[in-house]
């Protein structure tokens, strides 16, 4: 009933302010006083068979335009540039599987992360002028997602690219000489074992939290006459000179949630059949949560050896790889057992 | 034998050998055979090649009556995981286990490990001990092996997929009364002790897993863990001869009893495991 005054009234244009009046009274507004929240899914009022056929008929509806933006001879790729000092590459948007043991032919035993590559597409292109004066960015789409929950701006840009629309959009800020065209499907093959990357991911929110979790403080002793006080904060700064407390003084508050990069991570693996990045370590957020992947700014680990595929990795140009590509020094479990000497 | 008539005086040879029950007994060996000259065409001599394997089919055992096992850790835990990881995993799983033969094994069976050590003398280490647990799913998987050696209980931890591990043998299959034998650190020491020189026993196919109903005895308390409480389930003690019947009724007051019928925890993995072991039986037998 109130969602179909709500419906109405949308319908005809009028602002929506007082829905339950509506229902009652004409449709002269008595004035605004409470919203009534009736969120509803796409697939709410269908039946069975009609669910089915809408999921279905949607996955197969991404598959092609996945597909068409695989074909070189329907659109021209943009001109292809050299890789020369200094260029910087795009990222690509991953998602976290699991972690896994690794061994290398030393015999040392690492942990590292799967982050699998699911339909990462390049969206749109900001020029230096549009972006912020410097640099030009490329905005990188992941994982296919159903548009119901998109807004109107968003889906404009997905169409723009014939792409399907993505979870997570990111910036990539990138050198003249590395811009792809929107709408190119990005691989786990972009990046080689050996190389290192850098992951940014909101880590895993953990609520409220007080000082002890949150900061690492030492709280007080269990016992010894402590009276009610075993995990707060102390003191909260020095005395009556400032007679304040300083701004950013670390206190009790949300933990979590946020933004984190793991920086200089090694990767010892790519799988170009499942798309899947093999990545030294751990990485922050949690499992299926969607990360951000680029090449590291850490000036130690970034490699001029490794000929990595520049702008970036196209199917079509460099033929087959193996399923799997293996860093030098990882044990590979065909391989006989080591004997170390 | 060879057909061709450069073997009849071989076969013919071997025949008197046969016939003659003094010649019977010994051995003859002939390190070189006498070779006719190569046929005109060819100038190299011909190449060697071995003889095929013999083929053991072993005609008394069916399919359908070996014990079908599946190793614990393909099954995966009941996690909101992308069952992608798991499949990309049991590859890798396959492939090693394809180079490295892992036998069936349970809680309580005696295995021999030889691994790869950089500090050993030989670079090879051999370990001989009972397995107390069996733990982790996927690559990390793992048992604890434990023995007294010189007085002095060793319990050590092997990864099963450890590229570092050569062989792996099983040399009493049995299982126990319990998954978990940690409580073998507080019992007597004649329980956790296997002889080091221990000879592989029998192994069958077919047939159930025996189970070793042992119920061992304990040293005095204070044990490093309360096994007489409900949690651990434990039915391998003699809990008559080391505990009263006061202290065990008062251990019954940690009894949940109605964790039996929480159905959230039901994780029922039977399809999971049948598809899982057609899969690995498939991939192994390629």
């Amino acid at each position: 009933m109130a969602a179909w005054s709500c419906r109405l009234l949308l319908r005809r244009g009028t602002p929506v302010l007082s829905l339950r009046a509506a229902a009652e009274s004409p449709p002269r507004m008595v004035g605004c006083i409470r919203s009534v929240n009736n969120t509803t899914w796409f697939d709410e009022h269908l039946t069975e068979d009609n669910q089915e056929y809408m999921r279905k008929s949607m996955a197969q509806e991404y598959r092609r335009q996945t597909a068409d933006r695989l074909n070189p001879l329907k659109d021209e790729p943009w001109q292809r540039h050299e890789w020369t000092q200094g260029s910087r590459r795009v990222g690509l948007v991953a998602i976290k599987l699991g972690m896994a043991p690794i061994w290398t032919k030393t015999g040392e035993r690492h942990v590292a992360t799967m982050l699998q590559v699911q339909d990462c597409h390049v969206i749109k292109y900001l020029s230096k002028e549009e972006f912020d004066g410097h640099t030009a960015a490329l905005l990188v789409g992941g994982r296919n997602v159903s548009p119901f929950h998109k807004s109107e701006v968003q889906m404009e840009m997905f169409r723009n690219a014939g792409v399907p629309p993505k979870q997570k959009l990111t910036t990539f800020k990138v050198s003249d000489n590395a811009l792809i065209k929107p709408g190119t499907p990005l691989l786990a093959a972009h990046f080689r074992p050996g190389q290192y990357v850098d992951v940014t991911a909101k880590s895993i929110g953990k609520g409220f939290q007080g000082v002890m979790k949150r900061y690492g403080f030492k709280g007080q002793p269990a016992s010894h006459g402590q009276t009610k006080t075993h995990r707060r904060p102390g003191a909260s700064g020095p005395g009556g000179d400032p007679a304040k407390v300083f701004k950013g003084k670390k206190m009790p508050g949300r933990m979590g949630n946020v933004f984190v990069t793991a920086y200089g991570l090694k990767i010892w693996r790519v799988n170009t059949k499942c798309n899947v990045l093999y990545v030294n370590g751990s990485v922050p957020g949690h499992k299926n949560c969607l990360l951000k992947i680029r090449d590291t700014t850490l000036p130690t680990r970034s490699s001029t050896l490794l000929s990595l595929p520049f702008p970036t990795y196209f199917t079509e140009e460099e033929g087959d790889l193996d399923e799997d590509l293996y860093d030098d020094n990882l044990f590979i479990h065909t391989d006989p057992s080591l004997a170390l000497t | 034998m060879a057909a061709c008539a450069k073997g009849l005086p071989k076969c013919l040879f071997s025949l008197t050998l046969s016939r003659n029950p003094r010649l019977r007994n010994q051995r003859f060996v002939s390190t070189s055979r006498c070779r006719r000259a190569p046929a005109h065409g060819s100038e190299e001599p011909p190449k060697f090649s071995p003889p095929p394997k013999p083929v053991i089919i072993d005609k008394t055992q069916t399919a359908a009556s070996l014990r079908k096992f599946l190793s614990p850790e393909f099954i995966p835990p009941r996690q909101r995981t992308n069952a992608i990881k798991f499949a990309i995993e049991r590859k890798d799983m396959i492939h090693r286990r394809k180079v490295l033969h892992i036998p069936e094994f349970y809680v309580g069976s005696i295995m021999a490990v030889t691994m790869a050590d950089p500090n050993a003398s030989g670079k090879i280490n051999r370990f001989v001990g009972i397995c107390i647990q069996r733990g982790g799913k996927g690559l990390g998987a793992t048992f604890v092996l434990r023995n007294i050696i010189n007085n002095q209980g060793v319990e050590i931890c092997y990864e099963i997929y450890s590229p570092r591990i050569q062989q792996i043998d099983v040399l009493k299959l049995e299982k126990r009364l319990d998954d978990n034998l940690m409580y073998l650190r507080d019992a007597l020491s004649e329980y956790s002790t296997v002889d080091p020189e221990m000879r592989p026993g029998p192994f069958s196919p077919t047939g159930e897993v025996t189970v070793n109903k042992i119920r061992v005895r304990m040293r005095p308390k204070p044990w490093s863990k309360r096994w007489e409480r409900p949690k651990f389930n434990i039915k391998g003690i003699r809990f008559d001869l080391a505990l009263t019947p006061e202290q065990m009724e008062h251990a019954q007051k940690w009894a949940q009893p109605w964790l039996q019928y929480d159905m959230l925890r039901e994780y029922d993995t039977s399809n999971l495991e049948e598809q899982i072991f057609n899969e690995v039986q498939q991939e192994m037998s390629k």
